[in-house]
């Protein structure tokens, strides 16, 4: 989302400097009636329409609520232009922060009437460009980006033209680079790169360097985030200095000296923002890639061939460095009326702080002398980046293995954070909320959390919660044996991703990779290798390396699966290989213990082996791998005891009996029959061994239970969880 | 070690030009006068670096040519010295119970650890040699995944302006503070130190303490008329601690009265008719070498923790004091401004008055600076929540680690508060980005404002905003919220929150947010307090259990004392790799040890004066004796006629260094001394029974076979000068100091294969 932030950013600047340009005029541009009677006209427009949709209401109480401040407030505000642009810039936050609840045909009625009294109002048109983007009205978007540029490009419809912010041309690269962006929301990346470039080309042309900067940032930011295929020739054409470097350097290479340009630039202009969202950028591409050097000499031996995740915590600091930066910035964007409409906000809740009125109802108030529960100064734009890095941080911990720390970086997000940020990285942030109730706690828990999120989150366009549901429902249904359900969740999945090439690549990615393992479920071993084989060969085409190891990792589960042990265990070392150079550590983990499991499947004489592999990871899953993986490992680990010859189970039973016991509490957490079963089953025997013929009836009553509860799952069919 | 080599050649081609005549055993190195008599001196394990202590508690460093490395004074009177087997650190006892650690190479002070209240008189480090050997056992040695992930972490922040004697040694020690880090966590090493009270400790890496015992609430079991008892020693203080190279073992030589403690009937009882006097006890410290992995793991995690936890406390309190040193500029710049209001001081110009309030904009480099800190703590925090993590990994294991007594839910706990804490530091970064924008903001006016007053013309009046300097003067003026968040003395106030995060953090509980949710209202120092707590409690529980596995084995009483307390009596504990014995099938492996006690025997007891003991095999003893073995021997040497003994020391391979002095009348003031070396192999030992009574000093069965030491048949070498104790040998260099009366060292080089092989490449 942060380019649509870029956009707003920018966009706010500009009129920032208007602004700022327009200062020593005072504001009678309009006279007073004509506002007055706006505002009037809001009142009426709003309360006809809200009242004709009640719901509505409900569902944007924000826009309302000021709505009703202003009638409050009747002729003693709006009387100004800037207040009216505050206005409008808080309902863009609010757009932001809310998407497609945002109501779309209130709002644009309420602009049009705007539009109408104040023509000379452009930033109206933006607004609108803004609320049509949120509802995906492609055409829409489009047309009033156009109006915006159009009617504002000139000198005519400014307050004042400051000399050195805007000059005849400076409009033109800016509406260039908002289009692009446009493309980009709407993932049309190819589009998106022409029209940046040829931006990047007019803002060289005009030297508008700060426009430069920006588009720079938005091209690496659509690279980072498409997957090039490395065959593909986008690159090439679009940016003069990277047409320079020649085909010698991979995309890889070409988008990080990209980076390292902009984030140049960015410094070198001071434009603290800017430069934060490079870092965060860097981080990100630090975090997936192996960085190579751009210059090799000498032996190939000296290089490391391996992701920095140091650097990854390094551009992480330097971009939280922001939050005491942003005071110094360049262009200084204060966001003035923002806190006066927070109060205005408050004043209509009987806790709220009130500045203005505060000696008349000041005495029943608690919360009003608390610096604490005041709305923070900070700018939203400052908080809202400080807050996708969060989420940055905790994606990264996740993909290094460090479960408690993902945990509470995504924690400290919905914390503090959640009320600033865009509803995206909101439902962002509760999804992985979810995932994790799901992994480490089960499903119950991550069903009723569910619940409770998709009330709120329901409405966000491309929603992350319906992918978040999608993926529960599918692993939720494939441990209960549910395979159809499974075999049409990974179908639903797989149609949210969009058609074009290169967009929505992780969700492809998870659909194919999920249709892997139903069929593996399902037992139909070939066709399951042959999706995953294709599976690889897409992440391979688009340097998707990440997942390319965890599809490494599915083929030896399918070999291993289909009793080939030994075609399964290069796929698994070449996980392994992967996983230690993307510091992938717990699939890493995972890695090893397939690895040790393949070797299990190849008979006792190795359990040996396969016992210290499973021993070598098991801090590591234990510590912060999932209830499944760890109940895997737990049977894994009892199985290479039971089958080495030198270990006596009368002598040290609670070594096999403790780690099934853990097994089993685990995996009834998750419901997961299959592997239940085999945990009680193994019980059994270790009982029957031991002589203790009551726990082992009791362990083989559990086996039968979860054997027949994996026959008919159609029996739990009605109680399915959404 | 190469150039020190040559040195010692031309030290000896020197030395036997004037010596001549004979071979003499032990060539000289050098003899350089001290400027004070020395009271304690150790050899560096790896490196030819003497450490010695002077009478007034100076740590001294020589290079072996002499040349002083560093000197430090502790400031208080230090009582033992020892080294890290790498010889990489010094660990150094003080009498009130600190144990310091400073760093090899300039002597910067890298740890003070306060585990005694008693005065450190032993110290004793040793690696895990087993490890080292045959160096398999990888796939348990589990790598810190740490440093791949995160950067090193920070260090403390020095209070500024505050200059204290302490502060010389921690200056700039940053490259070698972290690298002490993490060098010393490589190899499983144990530092045990002993205090005059009795108490035993155990840390990993000298720095995690992961056991305790005290050997006055030992219970000893002893034979006494073929019934099993426990026994006591009363009014102990230990004398020596010696742990076993294979961190099995732990010899402890100590004064002390042993009583029977005959808990039914509740009254303890003498056992003999006299039992004070010097014992060894044999503790057993299985557990260290059984769980060495484990306890590896978690003292790395745990020991980093703990100095994170340093780290952010020291953040915390340089933080307040800068906060509050800003803020009380800015107050007393401001409190002038309200006199002025209410007294009317017209007299002032106002000019003058507002460009003295301008003073106060000068915080903000300070506050600024103050900012750079605290953003160090972030890190800090991080990582601390990174190692619980991986703590909590390690407590899951539970076959493994509950042994060792890490507790998951314990763990678990702390590591929540560690999440809590993290989000905190988010939090308190928040408010004070605010406050300082704020500030900023009001200065800014301000600035504008006096401009205004002034009339004067500025081309670029600085900007502002006015709603924030509304919201300063109403919410910041008077209260300092960034002060409540980090004064730990208002640690119990509470924050007010808004409804909405209430209720969002209510809601996270679902989502599996912190079950606490009120820890919002909780400040930033309070929070600490809790993580600290929490984390303290964790890692209470392998130190508990680990100190109830170290049970004593075995004792010995060595020999009676007649006085209370000593006042030196040479002792020298060593194990050895037993080469003669059989390798028994089974344990071929293992590497066996003996271990060797040689000790003097006080004069004025038991009627045999002027002798030592050679103890050797008492630890295989309790195994053995419940078969009907019995591998304890013993010998009692009669040391030569004419000398007395002045300090003894074990050297490698069984060799016993005698410093013996010539007794002299008082009226003469210096007579010879001499250095002598034995082969304890060669001597003849014989078996002590273990008596079934216990008031039996087994040493008096020897008293008939007393071997007598002749001076011509030794390899024995005289000293011109009349010496003092301590003998410092090195066993790994080969060299041996000696301390002359008069204020003197001596170096001697024992080892005369190393000279020869010198001489030949020659």
């Amino acid at each position: 989302m942060d380019l649509e932030k870029l956009v707003y950013e920018k966009v706010t600047e500009e009129i920032e400097a208007k602004r700022r340009a327009g200062e020593k005029i005072p504001f009678h541009l309009h006279t007073p009636t004509t506002l007055i009677g706006l505002v009037e006209d809001f009142n009426i427009s709003a309360k006809a329409k809200f009242k004709e949709s009640s719901k509505a209401k409900e569902a944007s109480p924000y826009a309302f609520c000021v709505d009703d401040s202003l009638k409050d407030m009747d002729g003693v505000f709006l009387r100004s232009n800037w207040q009216i642009q505050g206005f409008l810039a808080e309902q863009a936050d609010a757009i932001e922060k809310r998407g497609s609840s945002f109501s779309l045909n209130a709002f644009e009625l309420m602009l049009r009437q705007l539009e109408k009294l104040a023509p000379e109002l452009h930033r109206v048109h933006f607004l609108r460009y803004l609320n049509s983007l949120y509802h995906d009205d492609y055409t829409a978007a489009l047309e009033n980006l156009h109006k915006y540029f159009d009617s504002s490009a000139g000198t005519e419809g400014l307050d004042v033209a400051s000399p050195c912010v805007i000059n005849n041309h400076g409009r033109f690269e800016v509406a260039l680079l908002c289009q692009g962006m446009l493309h980009f929301h709407f993932g049309h990346p190819k589009q998106a790169l022409e029209v940046l470039a040829e931006a990047v080309q007019v803002s060289q042309q005009h030297h508008n360097d700060s426009c430069l900067a920006y588009t720079l940032a938005a091209i690496c930011n659509l690279l980072s985030e498409i997957g090039i295929s490395s065959t593909s020739p986008l690159l090439r054409s679009s940016y003069s200095p990277i047409a320079r470097m020649g085909t010698s350097f991979s995309v890889q290479q070409q988008l990080f000296v990209l980076l390292r340009g902009s984030l140049k630039r960015a410094e070198s202009l001071k434009l603290k923002r800017l430069v934060a969202s490079n870092h965060l950028t860097l981080a990100k591409f630090h975090l997936m890639h192996v960085q190579r050097p751009l210059l090799s000499f000498g032996p190939k031996a000296l290089m490391k061939l391996k992701t920095c995740p140091i650097n990854v915590c390094k551009e992480l600091r330097l971009s939280s460095s922001l939050i005491t930066e942003f005071g110094s910035e360049n262009s200084v964007m204060t966001t003035d009326g923002a806190q006066s409409t927070a109060w205005l906000k408050n004043l209509q809740k009987p806790i709220g702080s009130s500045v203005f009125l505060e000696e008349t109802i000041s005495g029943n108030r608690p919360y009003a002398s608390s610096f604490f529960a005041q709305p923070s100064s900070i700018p939203g734009s400052v908080l809202q980046h400080i807050g996708s890095l969060q989420l940055v941080r905790a994606t990264a911990w996740e993909i290094y293995g460090s479960a408690p720390l993902a945990r509470i970086n995504t924690l400290a997000f919905a914390n503090c954070f959640a009320d600033h940020s865009s509803s995206a990285d909101a439902a962002l942030a509760y999804g992985k909320l979810i995932v994790y109730l799901a992994t480490y706690k089960g499903y119950k828990a991550a069903f009723a959390a569910l619940k409770i999120a998709e009330d709120r989150f329901l409405s966000v366009s491309k929603s992350q919660m319906l992918t978040v549901k999608l993926q529960l429902l599918h692993e939720h249904a494939l441990h209960r044996g549910q395979l159809k359900v499974a075999q049409q969740v990974s179908n639903e999945l797989g149609v949210m991703a969009s058609p074009v090439t290169g967009v929505d690549m992780d969700l492809k990615t998870e659909a194919s990779l999920r249709h892997a393992r139903t069929l593996l479920a399902a037992k139909q071993f070939s066709k399951a290798a042959a999706v995953a084989h294709s599976l690889f060969c897409m992440c391979y085409k688009f340097n998707l390396h990440v997942h390319n190891a965890s599809v490494l990792l599915l083929l030896a589960e399918i070999h291993k699966k289909s009793g080939n042990a030994v075609l399964g265990l290069p796929y698994a070392l070449a996980s392994l290989s992967f996983c230690q150079s993307l510091n992938l550590d717990l699939l890493k983990a995972s890695a090893t213990l397939t690895l040790a499991e393949l070797w299990l499947c190849l008979g006792t004489n190795h359990a040996k082996r396969a016992l210290a592999l499973i021993h070598s990871a098991l801090p590591m899953i234990l510590g912060h791998g999932g209830l499944e993986l760890r109940a895997r490992a737990c049977i894994a680990e009892a199985k290479c005891y039971l089958s080495d010859p030198s270990f006596s189970v009368s002598k040290d039973p609670e070594m096999v009996l403790d780690s099934l016991r853990q097994a089993t509490e685990e995996l009834q957490l998750l419901e997961y029959h299959e592997l239940a079963a085999e945990a009680f089953y193994l019980m059994a025997i270790t009982y029957d061994k031991l002589g203790r013929f009551e726990e082992r009836e009791e362990a083989a009553a559990s086996f039968r239970s979860h054997i027949k509860a994996l026959g008919n799952p159609q029996d739990e069919v009605n109680h399915e969880p959404m | 070690m190469k150039l020190s080599r040559e040195k010692r050649k031309r030290h000896t081609s020197m030395e036997s030009d004037d010596g001549g005549q004979q071979v003499v055993p032990f060539q000289l190195q050098f003899d350089r006068p001290l400027p004070s008599q020395i009271k304690i001196a150790e050899w560096n394990p790896e490196k030819d670096l003497l450490a010695m202590v002077s009478e007034d508690s100076k740590v001294m460093l020589h290079r072996f040519n002499w040349q002083r490395l560093w000197t430090i004074s502790p400031g208080k009177s230090v009582t033992s010295i020892c080294w890290r087997p790498d010889g990489k650190a010094l660990a150094v006892g003080l009498e009130e119970g600190t144990v310091l650690l400073h760093d090899v190479e300039n002597g910067k002070l890298l740890r003070s650890l306060k585990f005694h209240t008693a005065a450190v008189v032993c110290l004793n480090w040793e690696e895990d040699l087993q490890s080292q050997k045959n160096g398999c056992d990888n796939n348990l040695s589990f790598e810190d995944r740490t440093p791949h992930f995160l950067p090193p972490a920070p260090r403390a922040p020095r209070m500024p302006g505050l200059v204290s004697g302490d502060a010389g040694f921690t200056d700039d020690g940053q490259d070698s503070f972290v690298e002490f880090s993490n060098s010393s966590h490589r190899r499983f090493n144990i530092l045990c130190s002993g205090d005059r009270d009795g108490t035993l400790l155990f840390s990993i890496f000298g720095i995690f303490p992961i056991g305790k015992i005290n050997i006055h609430l030992c219970k000893i079991p002893y034979m006494v008329e073929d019934r099993q008892t426990r026994c006591k020693l009363l009014n102990s203080s230990i004398a020596k601690v010696a742990l076993s190279k294979d961190l099995c073992h732990l010899t402890v030589t100590c004064y002390g009265e042993l009583v029977e403690d005959e808990t039914e009937l509740g009254d303890e009882q003498m056992v003999g008719h006299n039992m004070h006097g010097l014992h060894c006890l044999m503790l057993d410290t299985s557990i260290f070498q059984k769980r060495k992995n484990e306890l590896h793991q978690v003292a790395q995690q745990a020991s980093n923790i703990e100095e994170l936890n340093e780290v952010v406390r020291a953040s915390l309190s340089v933080m307040h004091k800068q906060w509050s040193d800003a803020m009380s500029t800015f107050h007393e710049k401001f409190n002038s401004l309200s006199n002025l209001i209410v007294g009317h001081g017209l007299d002032s110009s106002p000019q003058e008055e507002f460009l003295s309030l301008l003073g106060g904009a000068r915080t903000s480099p300070p506050v600024h600076q103050f900012l750079v800190n605290s953003l160090g703590e972030s890190p800090a925090a991080e990582i601390i929540a990174f190692r619980m993590g991986e703590l909590r990994g390690l407590s899951r294991w539970r076959a493994r680690y509950r042994g060792i007594g890490l507790d998951e839910t314990l763990i678990d706990s702390a590591m929540e508060k560690a999440g809590m804490f993290l989000v905190q530091v988010d939090r308190f970064m928040r408010v004070l980005s605010s406050v300082v924008q704020l500030f900023s903001n009001f200065f800014s006016w301000l600035l504008k404002c006096i401009k205004l007053l002034m009339s004067e013309a500025s081309d670029q009046p600085p900007i502002y905003n006015s709603e924030l300097v509304i919201v300063f003067l109403k919410f910041l003026y008077d209260q300092d919220p960034v002060k409540q968040l980090l004064e730990a003395s208002e640690a119990d106030h509470c924050i007010e929150i808004d409804l909405e995060t209430t209720q969002r953090i209510k809601e996270l509980i679902q989502f599996g947010g912190f079950s606490d949710a009120k820890y919002l209202q909780r400040t930033l120092a309070k929070e600490f307090l809790q993580l600290e707590l929490s984390f303290k409690e964790a890692v209470g529980m392998p130190f508990s259990t680990i100190s109830k596995k170290i049970v004593c084995e075995d004792l010995l009483p060595l020999s009676p004392l007649t006085s209370a307390l000593p006042s030196h009596v040479p002792i020298s504990v060593s194990y050895y790799e037993d080469t003669s014995s059989i390798i028994s099938s089974g344990e071929s492996e293992r590497n066996l040890l003996i271990d060797y006690i040689s000790f003097q025997i006080p004069d004025e007891s038991l009627d045999i004066g002027n002798c030592i003991v050679i103890l050797r095999g008492l630890m295989n003893a309790p195994g053995s004796r419940s078969r009907g073995e019995n591998s304890l021997e013993a010998i009692l040497l009669c040391i030569p006629d004419g000398y007395y003994c002045v300090d003894l020391s074990l050297y490698k391979e069984s060799q016993i260094v005698l410093l013996l002095n010539e007794r002299r009348d008082a009226s003469e003031s210096s007579g010879d001394a001499c250095l002598m070396i034995l082969q304890a192999t060669e001597l003849a030992f014989s078996h002590i029974s273990r008596s079934s009574r216990l008031n039996d000093w087994e040493v008096l069965q020897l008293k008939d076979s007393v071997v007598r030491l002749e001076m011509a048949n030794e390899k024995a070498r005289s000293i011109p000068h009349s010496v003092v104790s301590p003998l410092a040998v090195s066993a790994s260099r080969g060299v041996a100091c000696v301390f002359a009366a008069k204020k003197r060292a001596i170096v001697y080089i024992l080892d005369e294969d190393e000279e020869e092989e010198a001489s030949d490449a020659e």
